[in-house]
């Protein structure tokens, strides 16, 4: 067995611990200017990257994160485990009840706020691929077209929360249709985009899985999972939670659970994070979690596992060399102008005021981590270039602090 | 025995005129209050339950000075009439307060019709606690019946020819504009049983809390913005009540941490209630509703005890 030799060990645990010391510091400097946690995270990871640290200090950069050895490998082990990690808890918080209990409002807004912009940036990756550098072939400028209408129909669902929090909108129908309808846009983009991996995956490493063999094991699992597998930990989790240890008994199986439930899906040529994130569904959506017991989970993962992996973003990639002001200048409109709009007509639709709309519209379309997550998955895929990555961080942040004030002024009208 | 019964030649007449029947009824049944109770229907069937479930209907009945009538979707046979007759007679029901209403069609739908048609305020059900899991999804005649009645519904868990009398009262407060008609109706139940424990029940729920205090909440934060759902759940469950005709019954309230429905079924349980008394279901409930269970469906998934559903009609 391959071990890490005496002093990776300590560069392995000096970057660790640099990564979570400094981006914690950042964090809660963040939050006296009212900035996501996410930001200052990223900001770390650009400063500790190549843009800044490798630019001024390349020895100090090349010693904490080098490019060849066991340490990339034992970092990029973390990363995905931290990927795993943060689906199980975004899926532990989507509950698909939550939308059948809106009712229409929450269909419609859901709907509309998925279709809308899926189709807005499918229809323009795959009639203008050349803005993005994508080239001609079908093959790849289908999947990349199916990857941009994903990215620009998924929502952040925990920035959305935090920004209903903060306007003291979380229990009332505005927030809980805005709620509702993120939980649904982000259940159907991670099917999808886990669909688009598994075409990616297929075509790159030349296993040719069936287009209609890859629905239907996606399906297969999302829905026996949601059913079967929801009871089954439904009924199981009465038991642990009163003969194993408190609280690490539930800690150890769900994070178990999750991971098998990851490695099951990664088997069959679907990505990790599909069967980590309908873990996530299942457990979480159990009535007998006690909140607690989630608030633990939440806890340990937003903590430990969160920043290491948004710092690890700005350590692969050079922002200032991948800034291509056009690109992000035509993510960010698309991402404006078709989640807005399928929002507000859902919502309109569903018989919300015009006002009321377009703060659902607005507050929808808060990107946040979510969208930096899917990003940075489909860069490690070779489904998107560095310039396309860099316009979705921006087009996620810009979306995450402009989606508060806007909601306001439509809100207070 | 005098029982006024309608056959299946009246039910054609009235099939014939269903179409003007019904809208003359949805004009009477239009904003009418969800009590008193003026006329209480029974669904007879020939289980083993019947009996007692007649017992508990008179006993309804005669405390709300209702009128009674007997419903029974089936084909009617002399051996099934003799049944019936030996049952009313047993059960004490004054036939002249009465009718029996006798009816072939499918059930559900046969049931619904006629207490549409005869204005019925409140219809009484025989309900076992838990159905088993095919007949769940697929749904049982008093399962479906409860989510699609537009009239109150009392659903008796376990009907007693002795029954046992009313003592503690669990009733929903969550903020929704029909909560104000059915603890109304919750108390007038109350007043005319002589119950004196009504516990009103908000339930709190806030989806992704946990993920929006896990990143950048403090200890001190965290607690005071769980402290606050709580108050204003107590201040909404509060406003509630103060506009309640609450007269001499002893009143109390609780705010429950959970997923609604489930946590409001499971205090009931806890405190060995006779009688949950929540709203009707806002949306029309389907499959898909007991999949991905919310509300309503995790009560009917497993009665804790007696379930009143009040049809507010607002």
């Amino acid at each position: 067995m391959v071990k890490l030799a005496h002093s990776e060990l300590i560069v392995l645990l000096l970057s660790i611990s640099a990564m979570l010391i400094i981006s914690r510091i950042f964090a809660e400097l963040g939050k006296k200017l009212k900035l996501p946690v996410v930001m200052g995270e990223l900001i770390v990871g650009i400063i500790l990257g190549p843009t800044i640290l490798g630019m001024l200090y390349p020895d100090v950069f090349n010693y904490l994160f080098p490019r060849t050895g066991n340490i990339p490998i034992a970092l990029d082990g973390i990363f995905s485990l931290s990927v795993i990690m943060l689906l199980f808890v975004a899926g532990m918080e989507v509950q698909l009840s939550l939308v059948l209990k809106q009712g229409k409002v929450a269909v419609y807004t859901s709907m509309f706020s998925m279709v809308i912009p899926f189709f807005t940036g499918f229809a323009v990756a795959w009639f203008f691929p050349e803005i993005f550098s994508i080239s001609n072939e079908p093959e790849p400028k289908l999947l990349f077209a199916l990857f941009f209408g994903t990215a620009l129909s998924i929502s952040a669902l925990p920035v959305i929360a935090r920004i209903l929090m903060d306007m003291n909108l979380f229990k009332t129908n505005i927030g809980m249709v805005i709620i509702a309808s993120a939980m649904f846009n982000d259940l159907i983009g991670w099917l999808i985009f886990s669909f688009v991996l598994s075409l990616t995956n297929s075509s790159t490493h030349g296993e040719h899985l069936s287009l209609w063999y890859t629905i239907a094991y996606i399906l297969g699992f999302g829905l026996f999972m949601l059913t079967i597998g929801k009871k089954i930990i439904d009924k199981t989790l009465p038991w642990m939670q009163s003969k194993l240890s408190w609280p690490g008994g539930v800690l150890s199986i769900s994070l178990g659970i999750c991971l098998l439930s990851a490695a099951f899906t990664e088997s069959i040529n679907i990505h990790a994070i599909l069967g980590a994130f309908i873990a996530g569904i299942a457990f979480g959506d159990s009535v007998h979690l006690r909140e607690q017991a989630r608030e633990i989970i939440h806890q340990f993962v937003t903590n430990f596992f969160a920043p290491l992996f948004f710092v690890s973003i700005g350590l692969k990639v050079n922002f200032i060399e991948n800034f291509n002001p056009l690109i992000v200048a035509i993510v960010l409109a698309l991402a404006f102008i078709g989640k807005v709009l399928g929002a507000t007509i859902g919502a309109r639709l569903g018989g919300m005021s015009k006002n009321h709309a377009l703060a659902v519209g607005f507050g929808m379309n808060a990107r946040g981590a979510m969208e930096i997550i899917l990003g940075t998955l489909a860069l490690n895929a070779g489904l998107i270039s560095k310039p396309i990555f860099v316009a979705l961080v921006i087009m996620a942040l810009v979306t995450s602090l402009t989606s508060g004030p806007l909601m306001k002024r439509f809100i207070d009208k | 025995m005098k029982i006024n019964t309608l056959d299946k030649t009246l039910f054609s007449i009235f099939t014939c005129l269903n179409n003007f029947s019904v809208q003359m009824d949805l004009s009477k049944l239009k904003k009418r209050p969800s009590y008193p109770f003026e006329t209480i229907a029974v669904a007879v069937s020939f289980s083993s339950r019947c009996e007692f479930l007649l017992a508990e209907a008179k006993r309804i009945a005669d405390t709300c000075a209702a009128n009674l009538i007997l419903l029974h979707v089936g084909e009617k046979t002399s051996e099934k009439e003799q049944v019936l007759d030996k049952l009313i007679a047993k059960s004490g029901i004054d036939t002249n307060k009465s009718r029996l209403i006798w009816m072939e069609g499918e059930p559900v739908d046969t049931i619904l019709q006629l207490c549409k048609l005869n204005i019925v305020d409140l219809l009484i059900l025989g309900a076992l606690e838990k159905e088993n899991f095919l007949k769940f999804y697929i749904g049982s005649i008093a399962r479906n019946i409860s989510r699609r009645a537009k009239c109150s519904v009392l659903l008796f868990t376990h009907p007693s020819t002795k029954p046992q009398k009313f003592k503690k009262f669990i009733v929903n407060g969550v903020d929704n504009p029909k909560t104000i008609h059915t603890i109304n109706t919750a108390l007038y139940i109350a007043k005319h049983f002589k119950v004196n424990d009504v516990t009103i029940v908000n339930e709190v729920e806030v989806p992704g809390l946990a993920m929006t205090i896990a990143e950048d909440s403090t200890a001190p934060q965290t607690k005071e913005i769980k402290k606050n759902f709580e108050e204003e759940s107590e201040e909404i469950l509060q406003t509630i009540i103060e506009k309640c005709d609450v007269g001499n019954v002893s009143v109390s309230n609780k705010v429950l941490k959970g997923k609604p429905g489930y946590a409001i079924s499971k205090y009931a349980r806890d405190k060995s209630a006779d009688l949950l008394i929540i709203n009707s279901p806002d949306t029309n409930l389907n499959l898909f509703d007991r999949i991905f269970a919310h509300g309503i469906e995790y009560i009917l998934a497993d009665l804790p005890c007696n379930v009143l559903i009040v049809h507010s009609r607002v």
